[in-house]
């Protein structure tokens, strides 16, 4: 097991394109081991990100290296690397066992029944293990895919939407397996257009839209980045119009509404100095300030920011 | 290696498949049973070019592969399970080689019974002949075997392509033009056959048996190393 600090996946100005279409552009980016969420809309190219990361599609420039190697045509390094694609589709006639056992003898697996057995408890399938695959719900078929990409206990992990299909149980116990995993120095990337999916289990995100990467880091990290965007604050008081004339005039103030519940609702073009300049307005006009909320603080908004801007 | 054959074997062997393959595999029988019922049947020429080399050699061999062979990549790129084997850390060799095999294999029973059965009942049991014609047909097997799992992996109109190759080009051109028969597995096939005996099938206009086994070599490991080659090379779905 590779515990270390130094990048695992290398990304370096890669750009791919089918035809006059550009599906990803000139993106770069380190991925270390932890969990690293690969987030944008449907159509953003983060599958034809992850297929490049992987090696089943090729670059059209720029370059991508796994453990310091190439990984395109490098069979070697699959022995360390687990992946699950987004397609759902499984041997429909082969019974789930024997489908990771096959997956595991293809990777070089030693003790296979034991290796199978371990990977299919991970994902709670044990009782279903020995009916085809065919027969599966689509959430099972993820779960017997994720146990036949883990049976060969790669240090790298890439999953494409693994929670397709997924039940909230099975979001849990999903997000839990990961977090033991990246725990013992593993690096896991997954992808997801789905915010809290990635929100709740990623230690840093990499926002993709529109083939390009949007921002990255921390989720504070990306806010950062982003508070020159309009950011949204709910402030309650004892005054809301006072306050909201107060406040209208500061240059970090771009506009204010009264919500009908009391509240004022503040749109701030520099959250920083909003920060500092409520309280001293509050304070010169007597106004007692009872709550302030960010209303931006969700992946979701910081990514509505991202695709509309 | 094993484990893509018998994943292959599983994949190829459909009942519908199969099913299909016997009856076209008992069509050359059918018809020379009949052949030799009739009193006013065939002469041997026209038994031969009616039935081993129209029929056998030229439609019902490349039919029977066509039907398995493109399936041996081509199912795997359709329904995007081919990123199981080529994320697997084994050579692409090791997944094409597999693959062209289970080929052969569910395909050559069903050649060798219909060649075997045909030529046994029209030569009155005659070892020679008989070898002869189920030999060559097996190796016109391999070599269409070889080229449409190519074909499966290049395009995802593979069955299509390979019927109309197989009617114009086999059926057609490399039977009324002479000059193009260097480039037909079909004329290989014959040629082979009157190369095995050449007692009972006289050599006319086919290529010589020397020329014959040094194509259908090429012909074999050309397309081999092409579909490893395109295997590297292409956007795994």
């Amino acid at each position: 097991m590779t515990i270390n600090s130094e990048p695992v996946v290398r990304v370096d100005h890669v750009s791919r394109w089918f035809g006059s279409v550009v599906a990803v552009s000139d993106v770069s980016f380190d991925i270390k081991p932890g969990i690293t969420g690969l987030l944008g809309p449907n159509g953003a190219g983060k599958t034809t990100l992850l297929r490049m990361i992987t090696g089943l599609a090729d670059v059209s420039d720029g370059t991508v290296t796994v453990l310091d190697q190439p990984i395109r045509n490098n069979s070697a390094l699959f022995g360390r690397i687990g992946v699950m694609s987004e397609h759902e589709t499984v041997y429909g006639f082969m019974k789930g066992r024997e489908f990771v056992k096959i997956m595991g003898r293809l990777r070089g697996v030693s003790d296979l029944d034991a290796a199978a057995d371990r990977a299919i408890e991970l994902v709670d399938l044990v009782e279903a293990s020995h009916r085809p695959m065919g027969t599966y719900s689509r959430g099972m078929r993820q779960r017997m895919r994720l146990a036949a990409t883990l049976v060969h206990d790669p240090d790298i992990l890439i999953l494409d939407e693994p929670l397709n299909g997924a039940d909230p149980l099975q979001r849990v116990q999903f997000q839990d397996l990961m977090r033991r995993f990246a725990a013992d120095g593993r690096t896991i990337v997954l992808s997801s257009h789905i915010l809290e999916e990635v929100e709740q289990v990623a230690d840093t995100v990499l926002l993709i839209v529109n083939g390009k990467l949007a921002a990255s880091g921390g989720f504070r990290a990306i806010r950062a980045a982003l508070d020159k965007r309009p950011y949204h604050v709910r402030v309650m008081s004892d005054s809301p119009r006072e306050l909201a004339a107060a406040v209208v005039t500061l240059d970090s103030v771009e506009a204010v509404n009264i919500d009908p519940d009391g509240a004022i609702v503040v749109l701030s073009n520099n959250v920083r100095a909003l920060q500092i300049e409520l309280p001293l307005r509050a304070e010169a006009a007597s106004i007692r300030l009872f709550g302030v909320e960010p209303m931006d603080d969700s992946l979701e908004s910081v990514f509505g920011y991202l695709v509309d801007g | 290696m094993s484990s893509v054959y018998l994943l292959t074997l599983s994949q190829l062997s459909g009942r519908w498949r199969l099913l299909v393959m016997s009856v076209l595999a008992l069509m050359p029988i059918v018809l020379t049973e009949s052949l030799v019922l009739v009193p006013s049947g065939a002469s041997v020429d026209e038994f031969e070019l009616i039935v081993l080399n129209t029929m056998l050699a030229g439609s019902i061999t490349p039919l029977v592969v066509l039907a398995i062979a493109t399936v041996a990549f081509g199912n795997e790129v359709e329904d995007r399970t081919l990123a199981n084997l080529t994320l697997a850390p084994i050579p692409r060799w090791q997944i094409v080689v597999p693959k062209l095999l289970a080929t052969v294999s569910v395909a050559a029973p069903f050649i060798a019974i219909s060649s075997l059965a045909t030529s046994h009942v029209a030569f009155n049991a005659d070892a020679t002949a008989t070898i002869a014609v189920t030999v060559s047909t097996l190796v016109g097997l391999a070599l269409y075997s070889s080229a449409f799992v190519w074909l499966g992996l290049a395009t995802t109109q593979a069955v299509g392509v390979g019927l109309l190759y197989i009617v114009l080009w086999e059926g057609f051109f490399t039977t009324y033009i002479s000059g193009v028969r260097l480039f037909s597995i079909r004329a290989y096939s014959i040629a082979l056959m009157h190369g095995l005996d050449e007692r009972r099938f006289a050599d006319t206009e086919n290529l010589g048996f020397g020329v014959t086994v040094a194509v259908s070599v090429v012909v074999f490991f050309g397309f081999l190393l092409l579909t490893i080659r395109k295997l590297r090379n292409m956007d795994v779905p």
